[in-house]
């Protein structure tokens, strides 16, 4: 994997400060970043991030880079969708090709999307790069959320890098017999993949049943939270 | 101690999969359950802690039968820990110390038990620093020994062990069968299964060959290894160095009387006595 977020979160600077502050901080900004409307603040919002991120959390530029670069490009073709198809006030620029310009009020509204949505965004990177996963869970469950979505995700956070190998491995094994070659064939090859991943999937849930019984597991899956931090 | 008494398990087409199965393990014993892939070794092991029922027979625990209530099943998977073959079907937490704790706190053990128990038995097990990292971020060996850590936490007296060495290179199986020698020292009645007969003989105390759902032979890895025939017959071999003695016996006319060394310091004895030293 090119950008691992999940080893990140381990390693950076900030993982043993209070994953609550952490959570509380990230998503309160978020929820400010939300609601203002005022550009300053958003780019603020955004530098305060990265220097969080950067600078605080120690994480690489590259690393920050890899993981805005997805929403970011998003945003940006939103708002250029934005700045040419909406508005009503005056124009500030004609392209004079049928008719596509560019107004006031369309100018000022993709501006503001972009700077929300990326000042956002840059919220979430500061959560999910500086809070491991399992913290993320805890957090959860403390604010009430229900047991069973809690072990789920965390059931589903561990088992998803076992099939990211399955499936990596399994496409190369078809590779490796001429497989994924042509469009057709991707389109076959594909879906036995997937048609034998499903069966692996419930083999696997099996056996996960058996392992977890074996160590007393009565259909709840308890919380443990050492009181020192090692 | 645990006893598996005539144990017969049928999978859903009637075909039998254990077939009158017998087993003692002593306390403080050390088993090697010796078979070919599919012999039922995993089946008897899923046995020994209650997770399948028998058709027939029974698995006593400490002289008593297995209690197949919610009480008596955890309290018969305190006794008898299970480490699986794969330690990816065994680690579900998102951090080795939450999985290793997963077992005492079903236990509902006091929280500073529980977090001694996980400290303690990552150090047992050589993982000690590794108590926040994620298991996917561990190799195959490391993993073993989560797994096994995992266990450990629950403090048994009897370990289980689905071929502990697969997939592990020989550096990292010598590692793991040397850990449970430690362990079986310290008291804990190890089984393992394996079709590993090189370092079978090493550790284990007695072997029994199953096949084809059934005990073919039972005994000292002395005794079993010298039923050559039996041994092939099962889809195993000889140990190496027994093997080297063989061939040197029929080809070569050295005479073993058909008592072949077992492991690399027998041989040597042997030969250092040949050789008049």
């Amino acid at each position: 994997m090119a950008l691992n977020i999940d080893y990140v979160a381990q390693t950076n600077k900030l993982r043993d400060v209070n994953s609550d502050l952490k959570i509380v901080l990230s998503i309160g900004v978020m929820i400010f970043a939300l609601i203002s409307s005022y550009v300053p603040i958003e780019i603020a919002v955004i530098i305060l991030a990265a220097f969080g991120i950067m600078v605080i959390a120690r994480i690489k530029p590259i690393i920050y880079l890899k993981f805005i670069a997805i929403p970011f490009a998003f945003t940006a073709i939103t708002c250029v969708y934005l700045l040419f198809f909406f508005g009503v006030g005056h124009v500030i620029w004609d392209s004079g090709i049928w008719g596509v310009v560019i107004r006031q009020d369309a100018l000022n509204l993709a501006t503001l999307t972009f700077f929300r949505v990326f000042a956002c965004f840059s919220c979430l990177g500061f959560m999910a790069l500086t809070t491991p996963i399992n913290d993320f869970l805890h957090a959860l469950a403390k604010v009430h959320i229900p047991k069973v979505f809690i072990e789920l995700s965390m059931l589903m956070y561990n088992i998803i890098f076992i099939f990211i190998v399955e499936v990596e491995t399994m496409k190369d094994a078809q590779k490796s017999r001429l497989g994924f070659n042509g469009y057709m064939n991707s389109f076959r090859s594909l879906g036995s993949v997937l048609a034998n991943l499903f069966f692996k999937s419930l083999e696997k849930a099996e056996s996960l049943q058996r392992t977890l019984e074996s160590r007393g597991y009565d259909g709840e899956i308890p919380i443990y939270e050492p009181s020192k931090r090692g | 101690m645990l006893e598996a008494k005539h144990i017969v398990y049928k999978y859903e087409d009637g075909t039998r999969a254990l077939n009158d199965v017998s087993i003692t393990v002593e306390d403080n014993d050390m088993v090697a359950l010796l078979g070919k892939n599919g012999a039922g070794k995993s089946t008897l092991f899923l046995h020994f802690n209650g997770i399948y029922k028998p058709d027939h027979g029974e698995i006593l625990v400490d002289g008593k039968p297995i209690d197949y209530s919610k009480k008596g099943l955890l309290d018969v998977r305190t006794k008898v820990g299970i480490v699986f073959q794969n330690p990816d079907d065994q680690l579900f937490a998102p951090t080795v110390q939450e999985d290793v704790a997963f077992g005492p706190l079903n236990m509902k053990l006091p929280k500073e038990e529980v977090e001694r128990r996980v400290t303690e038995s990552l150090k047992r097990v050589g993982m000690s620093g590794f108590e926040r990292k994620p298991p996917h971020h561990l190799s195959g060996g490391q993993k073993k020994r989560v797994a096994i850590a995992g266990v450990l936490a629950m403090k048994p007296k009897i370990m289980v062990l689905d071929e502990p060495t697969s997939g592990l290179d020989p550096k990292g199986a010598s590692h793991i069968l040397q850990l449970l020698y430690e362990l079986n020292k310290e008291g804990i009645a190890i089984i393992i299964s394996t079709h590993d007969v090189d370092l079978v003989p090493l550790y284990a105390k007695r072997l029994y060959v199953i096949k084809e759902g059934k005990i073919i032979k039972e005994g000292t890895p002395k005794e079993v290894f010298d039923d050559v025939n039996t041994i092939r017959g099962a889809n195993l071999r000889l140990p190496r160095i027994a093997h080297l003695a063989e061939i040197l016996e029929k080809n070569d006319a050295i005479n073993f009387d058909g008592d072949y060394p077992l492991t690399i310091s027998q041989a040597r004895r042997d030969f250092k006595e040949r050789l008049g030293k």
